[in-house]
């Protein structure tokens, strides 16, 4: 089997043949290879939402298709073809806190297994193991998702579908409204899944840093077109292009980037504090020899 | 994922949409009265001319009253079936037991089909041509002498309009938790009966708690901004009545005229 994602020309309009019709995407062909980090950028309303359902079904392609992991959808694919789909990629929505319903923590979290046909005890086993994966502590696991705090809510139901064993996990906006020492648990939290548990991830964000950080693949979408694909150091390597489409530098890509107009020349630019202190620690040797 | 196409605005600058709200929900519930005064092919065939006339004057494509007519499809089958089916009178063609197919049934069962495509045609007018907010500042409007019996107008105009602007954002979210609960295995509308059934507790417990904390913001974002109640209160947008209104009040009385005179009686 192929493990990766292709979109081939894919095209997806909302309430086709309405007055509130809307080409919400047009003419995407990419691939998105196994095991690799994927960050999906672009303005509100560029798209990026709509191409992510399509990597579990939820939307099918008006036009063209996309094959996940060796399976085609197109238009026509019916949905009762999509059931191994939906356990092969694990779905994360912006605000997942919203899926949460059971009385407790454990069996919020084997809700999925137990609909995919595991027993009780096994979903539970589950259950458990995917609770420590998100790092949530023991004590929390019998209460009620609603007494949890916002960031631990989220952790639940990030468990939840890890908790469907998928190969691929796409995140939409994951960190949306956490605080910042939140969001860099909860990136982290992903780096793990990423290089541990060898998943693929797909990551829509509008932080840049999160994108030099952790991605190893660029996808940038404006107005529902495939804009640009790439690793981060070519996206990120020319701030006039990204200024002219209205986006932005990650922090430490623009700390460089000032140090070069005052004439400290760094050649290529640094994306992570750590390149750019190893840089700036090599020139400084030079300057004292 | 279309949306359900009652209670949905269409924006646009036709004579139709700029009515006043009040004249409009008078004109509709008005228009529904006069139904029950048809009873003859004459009669139906003029509000069928009048309703498809008002529908041409709002310049919206036929296809979504003709969608607010699928949309009810199975409760007109099931009333025309039993007006055709339980009718006695005029020329036998079919009978078995109970159930008789005569003429006169199935002219009751047209008769019946027209009135509930009317019905539906003109409250959709209504509600695409009329901002849910224009519906609510209407109804409140006429509900003014209502005050007078100690009726809470204003307060019952608010919750109409409040209630009005959430349908969108409830549908939309929904979409969002049935997507979600889709991510985690669920069928909606497969499998066996008790399944279905199943499926909507982890869709209706989401959907609760997200209207009630949305609820409690909206009642705060109210109160930290100096909401307290109707007393006094200046309205931002104003209700004009026009020459144009009064002319298609005269309009339908002239309907009125023209069917008491083409009816039989
Ligand atoms: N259900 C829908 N009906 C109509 N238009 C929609 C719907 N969902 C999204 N859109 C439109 O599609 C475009 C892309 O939306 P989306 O994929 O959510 O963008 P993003 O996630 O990049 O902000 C937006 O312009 C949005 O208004
Ligand atoms: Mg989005």
């Amino acid at each position: 089997m192929v493990m990766s994602i292709t979109f081939e020309k894919l095209s997806y309009t909302y309430q086709t043949g309405t007055p509130f019709e809307h080409h919400a995407l047009q003419d995407i062909s990419l691939t998105i290879a196994d095991h690799s980090y994927t960050a999906i950028i672009g303005h509100t309303g560029s798209g990026k939402s709509t191409l992510l359902q399509h990597l579990n079904g939820l939307l099918k392609p008006t036009s063209g298709k996309l094959v996940v992991n060796g399976q085609m959808i197109d238009t026509k694919t019916k949905n009762k073809q999509l059931g191994d789909l939906r356990h092969e990629v694990g779905f994360v929505f912006q605000f997942p806190e919203a899926q949460l319903f059971e009385e407790t923590v454990l069996k919020d979290i084997s809700f999925g297994p137990k609909n995919l046909g595991k027993s009780e005890t096994e979903a539970l086993e589950i259950a458990r193991q995917k609770a420590k994966l998100v790092n949530l502590p023991d004590d929390v696991l019998e209460k009620s998702p609603f007494e949890l705090s916002g960031g631990q809510m989220r952790r639940v139901a990030i468990a939840g579908i890890l908790a469907m064993q998928p190969n691929i996990l796409v995140l939409d906006e994951p960190t949306a409204g956490l605080d910042p020492k939140g969001r860099i648990e909860m990136m982290e939290m992903f780096k793990q899944l990423y290089e541990k548990e060898k998943l693929t991830i797909i990551l829509v964000t509008h932080n840049m840093n999160d994108v030099a950080n952790y991605a190893d693949n660029v996808i940038v979408l404006e107005q529902g077109r495939l804009l640009r694909q790439g690793v981060p150091t070519e996206i990120f390597s020319n701030p006039e292009w990204l200024n002219k489409h209205h986006l932005g530098l990650p922090q430490t890509t623009a700390f460089a980037l000032k140090l070069q107009e005052r004439g400290i020349n760094l050649q290529e630019l640094p994306l992570t504090e750590k390149k750019l202190a190893q840089k700036l620690a090599a020139l400084l040797q030079r300057e004292v020899k | 994922m279309d949306r359900f196409i009652l209670g949905r605005y269409i924006n646009g600058d036709s004579l139709v949409h700029k009515l006043d709200a009040r004249d409009k929900l008078i004109i509709s519930m008005y228009f529904i009265v006069i139904i029950f005064l048809a009873n003859n092919w004459q009669t139906y065939s003029l509000l069928l001319v009048v309703v498809l006339g008002c529908v041409g004057l709002s310049r919206i494509n036929l296809g979504f009253f003709l969608k607010g007519v699928s949309a009810m499809i199975w409760l007109i089958i099931f009333t025309v079936l039993l007006q055709v089916f339980f009718t006695s009178g005029g020329t036998v063609y079919w009978h078995w037991g109970i159930l008789t197919l005569t003429h006169y049934g199935i002219v009751r069962g047209v008769y019946v089909f027209c009135r509930f495509v009317l019905i539906i045609f003109m409250s959709t007018l209504l509600t695409l041509t009329t901002s849910p907010l224009e519906i609510s500042d209407g109804l409140e409007s006429l509900m003014k002498p209502l005050k007078y019996v100690k009726v809470p107008v204003y307060e019952i105009a608010l919750m109409l309009s409040i209630a009005l602007r959430f349908v969108p954002t409830l549908m939309d979210e929904t979409q969002k938790i049935m997507n979600a609960q889709r991510s985690r295995g669920v069928n909606f509308g497969q499998g066996k009966l008790i399944d279905q059934i199943k499926a909507v507790i982890p869709l209706l417990i989401p959907l609760f708690v997200s209207a009630i904390n949305r609820a409690e913001d909206l009642a705060i974002a109210m109160e930290a901004r100096g909401y307290h109640g109707g007393e006094g209160r200046s309205k931002y947008r104003q209700q004009i009545w026009h020459l144009q209104d009064t002319l298609a009040l005269g309009l339908f009385a002239i309907v009125t005229v023209a069917l008491l005179f083409l009816r039989t009686w």
